[in-house]
């Protein structure tokens, strides 16, 4: 019997693209000092990670509703990787997670629900790039355990890949990525645009209640 | 008759072709197309849309078809 054989492949193509605009970014609100003065000396340079709002609420809350469990949660980053300027940037438009098998120091997919993860991902509209992964460390602070380096190093290891770690009981939050073997901080910038939103156009309108000329000149 | 899918690489949108024979097995699919990105095959599961492929199920076992689209997603470890 043959094993399977590549015939061919297709790289990843980089498109060039905007960065989110400075006045439709800031700092999340979790960034320690250090970090808080890092994103103001490069926001005029701009960032190579860029965070939709919404996908860092769904992982803040998804951290914080296990806090009383002091239980890690876990979850994939999507969206795409971009050049600027001759810069390569990653862009998180969205977040999707799955049942977990966790401890307050250990987290992994649930094998049994994986299925459940494919579906979100079938779920979030749009053309998605997993540009990494996010983890809790409830109570314990950010940093990368030798646990998460094996990950990074096995899964995640190309420069535009993240690792995004939070710390729902200190409020704190931080961003690695691997270069040339080693893990390094990343400073990243939370952005808002409706045309990033994956759920655009699916919003639910206020209707707009007309008023009744007929209605407004009866006398009651 | 050997069978043609194409296989993606959810972590970066790269695509590879590969040709399979009926009892090629999904760890050797996955096998095949880690190595060909320099990947650990170990920490990778392999989906048919909404299925996920188990390891020891051969081409024929998930009802694999020619011109498939199959999708490797990584399976992280946290601590």
């Amino acid at each position: 019997m043959k094993p399977p054989s590549v015939l061919a492949g297709e790289e990843i193509r980089i498109d060039k693209r905007l960065p989110p605009p400075s006045e439709r970014r800031t700092a999340h609100k979790w960034l320690k000092e250090d970090a808080l003065q890092r994103y103001r000396d490069e926001n005029g340079k701009g960032f190579e990670l860029y965070i939709s709002k919404i996908a860092e609420e769904k992982i803040r809350n998804h951290a914080t509703s296990c806090v009383d469990h002091k239980r890690e949660v876990m979850g994939l980053m999507l969206g795409g990787v971009y050049t600027h300027d001759e810069m390569t940037y990653s862009l998180v438009r969205d977040v999707v997670t799955t049942d977990l098998e966790a401890s307050s120091v250990h987290v992994k997919f649930q094998r049994e629900a994986f299925e459940k993860l494919f579906a979100s991902l079938d779920e979030v509209g749009f053309k998605y790039v997993i540009v990494g992964w996010y983890h809790s460390h409830p109570g314990h602070k950010c940093f990368m355990s030798s646990t998460d380096i094996d990950t990074q190093k096995n899964l995640f290891n190309q420069p535009y890949h993240n690792a995004l770690v939070v710390d729902p009981v200190n409020r704190e939050i931080e961003v690695y990525f691997m270069k040339d073997g080693v893990i390094r901080t990343r400073d990243f910038a939370i952005y808002w645009d409706d045309f990033e939103n994956p759920y655009h156009g699916t919003t639910i309108r206020k209707r707009v209640v007309r008023s009744d000329p007929d209605r407004m000149a009866s006398p009651h | 008759m050997p069978l043609r899918v194409k296989v993606r690489n959810a972590e970066s949108g790269a695509t590879v072709d590969m040709e399979l024979e009926g009892e090629n097995t999904v760890e050797e699919i996955i096998e095949g197309a880690a190595g060909y990105w320099e990947k650990d095959a170990g920490a990778y599961v392999l989906r048919r849309g909404k299925k996920l492929l188990r390891g020891q199920q051969t081409v024929a076992d998930c009802g694999l078809v020619n011109q498939d689209e199959l999708e490797l997603i990584p399976d992280p470890e946290g601590g």
